[in-house]
């Protein structure tokens, strides 16, 4: 696993550009990035985004998927081997689907908005936002749990700093 | 009350400029040496280090651009701040702990010192230092502009200096960061931070509280008038799209590992397990001071859109005329000061940063040795980095704007793209060579000049941070695994082990 963790994230590093590059050659439809607003100088509208999420939906669709699994395979890569239990494992993988499940929701939802035209609201925000503005930032806030909560367990044990001070003794005793 | 608005918004200011100098000169007997200076002797604790850190997130951009950002394209800006939580947790996982580790071992006082450690590479350590001062120099040149053009806004309004130039506004907020700066070095920079740091959390909550009582509907109505305008633009990817906030979501969410005058603040904290509590303290103080941000331009977009007043000329002038419209004389005052406080704190970590390059790491890395006497040299260039920024800034607004704008792009998307791999990843992947971090620093900056030099549009609103970000992670493992299996110094692998 330790050596074949780097080389998985070097997999999704590529398919990131690979998906970056395939959403950079998609023919573009008019205002992929928004448009000047009808009445209101210094304002942008949105334009056709049914458009947009048609031509390259799919692959941000992955691009982002691809980025949360980055942003946890590093979470992983970041705990020394000795401290990668099967329970962090574990936490990782809730800390992968509550990301993903945040993300198919909001993705999925903005989707149903562009079809219907209709949306619920949650504490102040169309859904599809809501989970956006919630969602990403709960989803954010179970790794941080998982650092502060099991910081001895797997960032950094009473063990670990008895190394690193038996280290500096050792750095400090060949410079004298 | 509202008959002395002018007076009370100038009267907050100047009480909290004043207690920025008292700290700079309570600093100044605490600043005895060079790493007094650079990284306050690594004595801080959890809540000074947490308010420090969350107050260098959050530029004068959070406060000016980022309501400006929401009423110009809705709900893509979001993207920004919502993803906070992912940056500052993965910010921790793989920085924190070894950077302060190798701080102590070897003595690092600049995030250059821990690169040539890492990779025991002189040109590595060039390399970093040398994008750093690209990347102060245009920081501090527009956050110098920013305080400035606001501080002239707000004199103008009084009788006194109604004619006062932007000239004399650049001397004069510039004098108080220069003073606390060069009088108490990160000590005062920390310090003034846990000032600047609760003024913003008093003003982010104060303006949720005035924003949601706008509409007699709270927030829920506002978002309705904008979604009714423009459905898109109260979408997650708003006016400018799914890529371009997707990027924003890469840049901001993973690069913050990757700015220098945040993770420095990693290496300053007095306890390694203090890191526990500071992840959260800071996470909640970025988050509340930030609740600005979208509150103002939501609230600011959802007003002018129904009518209730002129479209404003500028998006950035999002903020202020929300504070003249619907803000208090007091709470107005709060969030200048607030403002200034942004502005200030980032600007003072930068031009430290900025200080430690030049008369820390350049020299180490050309001659081999640092220079003679660094705390006089620390404080000297201090003022002179300030003045080139200053300089700058007032170039870029009376005669060319390319200077700064091209400065400005070794931003926050230059440094996520170019120390995001060597740093962040480095720190905890043996195999990363010194090739790899050439390669993936070169890259990101080529890059960023290039696009910004010939004014290179990328489609789908893919913007040239993300595509120098990608590249430069592709480049540091590719180059990283064509090359030799690097040796590591042998206190260095036994950080990595641990």
């Amino acid at each position: 696993m330790d050596r074949v963790l780097p080389y998985v994230i070097f997999a999704v590093v590529l398919a990131m550009a690979a998906l970056l590059l395939l959403i950079g050659i998609t023919e573009a439809p008019v205002n992929a990035a928004g448009v000047a607003h009808d009445t209101i100088p210094a304002m942008q509208a949105g334009g056709d985004g049914a458009a947009r999420l048609k031509a390259i939906g799919g692959y941000a669709f992955a691009f982002n998927c691809m980025l949360l699994l980055f942003a946890i395979l590093l979470c992983v890569l970041s705990v020394s081997p000795g401290k990668r239990t099967p329970a962090f494992f574990g936490w990782m993988t809730i800390t992968f689907a509550v990301n993903i499940l945040v993300w198919q929701q909001m993705y999925f939802q903005h989707q149903a908005f562009l079809e219907t035209g209709d949306t619920g609201w949650f504490l102040g925000f169309p859904t599809a936002t809501a989970w956006q503005v919630y969602g990403v930032w709960f989803a954010g806030v179970v790794m941080i749990a998982i650092y502060s909560a099991g910081f001895r367990r797997y960032i950094l044990s009473e063990e670990d700093e008895r190394r690193f001070e038996e280290l500096l003794r050792e750095s400090r005793d060949s410079q004298e | 009350m509202e008959a002395y608005r002018h007076e009370i918004i100038l009267g907050t200011i100047i009480l909290y400029m004043s207690l920025c100098v008292l700290i700079g000169l309570w600093s100044m007997g605490r600043t005895r040496n060079a790493s007094d200076f650079f990284i306050a002797g690594r004595t801080l604790g959890p809540i000074v280090v947490s308010l420090a850190l969350f107050a260098s997130t959050l530029s004068g951009f959070g406060f000016v651009g980022g309501p400006g950002l929401v009423y110009s394209i809705g709900v893509s800006s979001f993207w920004m701040v919502v993803i906070s939580a992912t940056a500052f947790g993965l910010g921790f996982f793989l920085v924190s702990k070894r950077i302060r580790m190798i701080a102590e071992l070897r003595g690092c006082m600049t995030i250059p010192d821990v690169i040539a450690a890492r990779y025991g590479s002189e040109l590595a350590r060039l390399l970093v230092a040398v994008t750093i001062v690209l990347g102060v120099l245009g920081y501090l040149a527009t956050q110098i502009l920013a305080m400035s053009v606001v501080m002239q806004a707000i004199l103008a309004d009084t009788e006194m200096f109604a004619d006062i130039s932007l000239l004399s506004c650049v001397v004069l907020s510039s004098t108080v960061l220069v003073f606390y700066c060069v009088t108490g070095g990160v000590i005062a920079s920390v310090y003034t931070d846990v000032l600047q740091g609760l003024v913003m959390m008093v003003a982010g909550f104060l303006i949720l509280i005035t924003a949601m009582q706008t509409f007699d509907g709270g927030l829920r109505e506002a978002s309705e008038i904008v979604l009714a305008d423009d459905g898109e633009s109260m979408m997650p990817f708003g006016a400018a799209g799914i890529i371009t906030s997707l990027g924003w979501f890469f840049i901001f969410g993973i690069g913050l590992a990757g700015q220098p005058h945040i993770v420095t603040k990693m290496m300053m904290n007095k306890n390694l397990a203090d890191n526990r509590s500071i992840l959260p303290l800071s996470l909640l103080g970025y988050v509340v001071a930030a609740l600005l941000w979208i509150s103002i331009g939501l609230v600011m977009r959802a007003v002018v859109v129904s009518g209730g007043a002129e479209p404003l000329t500028l998006p950035d002038d999002a903020a202020a005329t929300f504070l003249a419209l619907f803000a208090s004389p007091l709470l107005a005052g709060i969030v200048f000061a607030a403002l200034f406080a942004a502005i200030m704190s980032t600007s003072d970590a930068f031009l430290n940063i900025g200080t430690a390059a030049i008369i820390h790491d350049i020299p180490r890395a050309v001659r081999g040795r640092p220079v003679e006497n660094e705390l006089l040299w620390a404080r000297v260039v201090t003022v002179i980095l300030a003045v080139v920024a200053a300089g700058f800034a007032l170039f870029s607004y009376y005669r060319d704007a390319t200077l700064v704008a091209l400065l400005g792009a070794f931003g926050w998307s230059t440094f996520a793209a170019s120390l995001f791999p060597v740093l962040a990843i480095g720190l905890n992947w043996k195999r990363a060579t010194t090739a790899g971090a050439v390669a993936a620093v070169s890259s990101a900056l080529a890059i960023n000049f290039i696009v910004q030099l010939a004014g290179i549009t990328l489609p789908w609103g893919i913007t040239g941070g993300l595509a120098a970000f990608v590249t430069s992670l592709v480049l540091f493992f590719g180059v990283s695994y064509a090359t030799p299996l690097p040796r590591l110094a042998r206190d260095i692998d036994r950080v990595m082990e641990i």
